[in-house]
């Protein structure tokens, strides 16, 4: 067990001072901007929760976040579906293992700007090397004007960009298993299917409600890449939540921005939260 | 367990590298073309003209440059408090322990873009806007989190005698941190700054928001090419090199490279 030593704190106090600089002081200007009505910064006027008022009752607050929503349990739904298949596989041929991790990450480290170019340039009907193919074959793809395909694109694009992080976390899992564990499966001559339900699933809790915790933030809160693809086109059909943030802000109205940053603060505060208790009651019952 | 079909494997890994490597593929590809009418190049020519370019302008190279400053800077900065962290966190129980370890996790996923109005008004008044400075300290957010786990699981893994006969020989406790702890966790030293890096070059929202008229990121440098007539030739060419470093590290991380998606709470 570790010793108590309050001491340690001195260790904490160069993290904890530039967290504090770039982390709590800009959330308490935000929670402080979000009551006010913001024409410059020496003219500010105390509106109370006006804004927050607005935002709640408005039909485009709750069609956006309706969007992201979706957008979340659909990404989640195919890379999770996608990305533990492919970590099953990769335990089993060792082969691919290095080649396919290492292939994996490269869409890890490109620019998040960088991202949707190479796509729209990827599906170009001129110049593109799946567009031209699309225009040979007689698809018609048009991702600026269909909303399902412009959903479709980013979800693609998405998938693309983050599927080595479920297949990282997991087949990091799956390799942390004793090979006793599966022994014993083989004994009781369970299936493979049966052996994932009991004995791969159950220790991959861990890593897989890190992966969704991961996953569930950055797509719930898509901005950069979602922006370029169609600036929330066609018709608002992709608008998410951080998009009309981006909006407020390039609109100068400061203070309902500072309320929308509240309000989308708190929901992934509260996403940390569930995380956190969930962790806490499986490493307790771990113990 | 039964092993999959040699053919099977190979088609799906076929598969899936066609996948990753298509819109990579099409970046260089078009990195490598003449994509704008040229007197004396036409349209759609294989040239290294687009690298001549990158080389040419100075815009692009400062961009590079800044960008590699403040992703350097950041890990310096991530690894100089991060590591002292990591320290108290694995050798230690204090109070408020678990509830700094929530802190951390709540800034490791709070969106950039929630942040980027006030971080660029406090950032202005201490003169840290236009300046790798500046965003280097604005990455800190959510690459000292990052930092601090990372390297909390490999100085955990390191007994606790190392410490203690440190301590009798007679070293301080910089020295101790300099002569033991670093060495004998140098992967984890690697793994946390390969990630700071990394998440610090590919972000966009705070970069931007920080440089308003230089300390171009390279970023953003590739975004100011868009315009009446694109040099998407060009665009390509420079994405090519912003993916570089990402692309040469990941090879010296490979069998770390879950380190940086772990999260703690």
């Amino acid at each position: 067990m570790k010793p108590r030593n309050n001491a340690a704190w001195l260790f904490l106090i160069p993290s904890a001072a530039i967290l504090a600089f770039v982390g709590i002081v800009p959330l308490v200007a935000v929670f402080n901007y979000s009551f006010h009505d913001i024409f410059s910064l020496d003219q500010a006027y105390w509106v109370g929760t006006q804004w927050y008022e607005e935002i709640a009752s408005s039909q485009r607050f709750r069609a956006s976040l309706g969007r992201s929503l979706v957008f979340s349990a659909l990404v989640i739904a195919v890379q999770f579906s996608l990305g533990i298949w492919i970590a099953l596989l990769l335990s089993r041929a060792p082969r691919y293992r290095t080649a396919v991790l290492m292939l994996l990450a490269i869409p890890l480290v490109v620019p998040w700007n960088m991202i949707p170019i190479m796509w729209l340039n990827l599906v170009n009907p001129d110049t593109g090397l799946v567009g031209r193919a699309f225009e040979a074959l007689g698809i018609g793809f048009d991702y600026k004007f269909t909303a399902l395909h412009t959903w479709l694109l980013l979800i693609i694009m998405d998938t693309w960009h983050w599927l080595g992080l479920v297949v990282i976390l997991v087949y990091a899992g799956l390799s942390a298993i004793p090979p006793a564990y599966y022994q014993a499966a083989a004994i009781d001559g369970a299936s493979r299917l049966q052996v994932f339900r009991h004995v791969q699933l159950p220790r991959l809790a861990g890593v897989l409600s890190m992966a969704l915790v991961l996953r569930f933030v950055d797509s719930f809160m898509i901005y950069t890449e979602a922006f370029r693809i169609n600036a929330g086109g066609p018709n608002g059909a992709t608008t998410f939540l951080a998009l009309d943030l981006g909006e407020n802000i390039n609109g100068f109205s400061y203070g309902i921005a500072a309320a929308r940053s509240v309000i989308y603060f708190l929901m992934v505060l509260a996403v940390a939260w569930v995380f956190r208790l969930v962790t806490q009651a499986r490493e307790g019952s771990e113990e | 367990m039964k092993a999959a079909g040699p053919i099977a494997g190979f088609v799906g890994f076929a598969l899936l590298a066609a996948f990753v490597l298509l819109p990579l593929a099409q970046t260089l590809l078009l990195s490598f073309l003449s994509t704008l009418p040229r007197e004396g190049i036409p349209e759609g020519q294989p040239t290294l003209l687009n690298y001549r370019n990158i080389v040419a302008m100075p815009a692009l190279r400062e961009a590079i440059v800044n960008s590699i400053i403040y992703a350097l800077l950041n890990v310096l900065l991530c690894l100089a408090v991060g590591l002292p962290a990591a320290y108290a966190f694995s050798r230690y129980r204090f109070v408020g322990d678990r509830h700094f370890f929530f802190l951390l996790l709540a800034f490791r996923v709070t969106p950039p873009v929630v942040l980027s109005l006030p971080v660029f008004i406090l950032f202005a008044k201490f003169g840290l806007v236009n300046s790798p400075v500046g965003i280097a300290l604005a990455h800190c957010l959510f690459n000292i989190p990052i930092t601090i786990w990372i390297l909390e699981s490999f100085i955990s893994a390191i007994p606790r005698e190392l410490d203690e006969t440190a301590f009798l020989d007679g070293h301080t406790l910089p020295g101790f941190f300099v002569k033991h702890l670093v060495p004998a966790i140098a992967p984890g030293i690697g793994v946390a700054a390969f990630f700071c890096f990394i998440f610090s070059w590919v972000e966009v929202v705070i970069a931007r928001i920080l440089t308003v008229t230089a300390g171009k990121p390279i970023t953003m440098a590739i975004n100011a090419l868009f315009g009446f007539q694109t040099d998407i030739g060009l665009v390509m060419a420079m994405t090519v090199v912003s993916l570089v470093p990402g692309v040469a590290m990941i090879w010296f991380v490979r069998n770390h490279i879950s380190r940086g998606f772990v999260v703690r709470a």
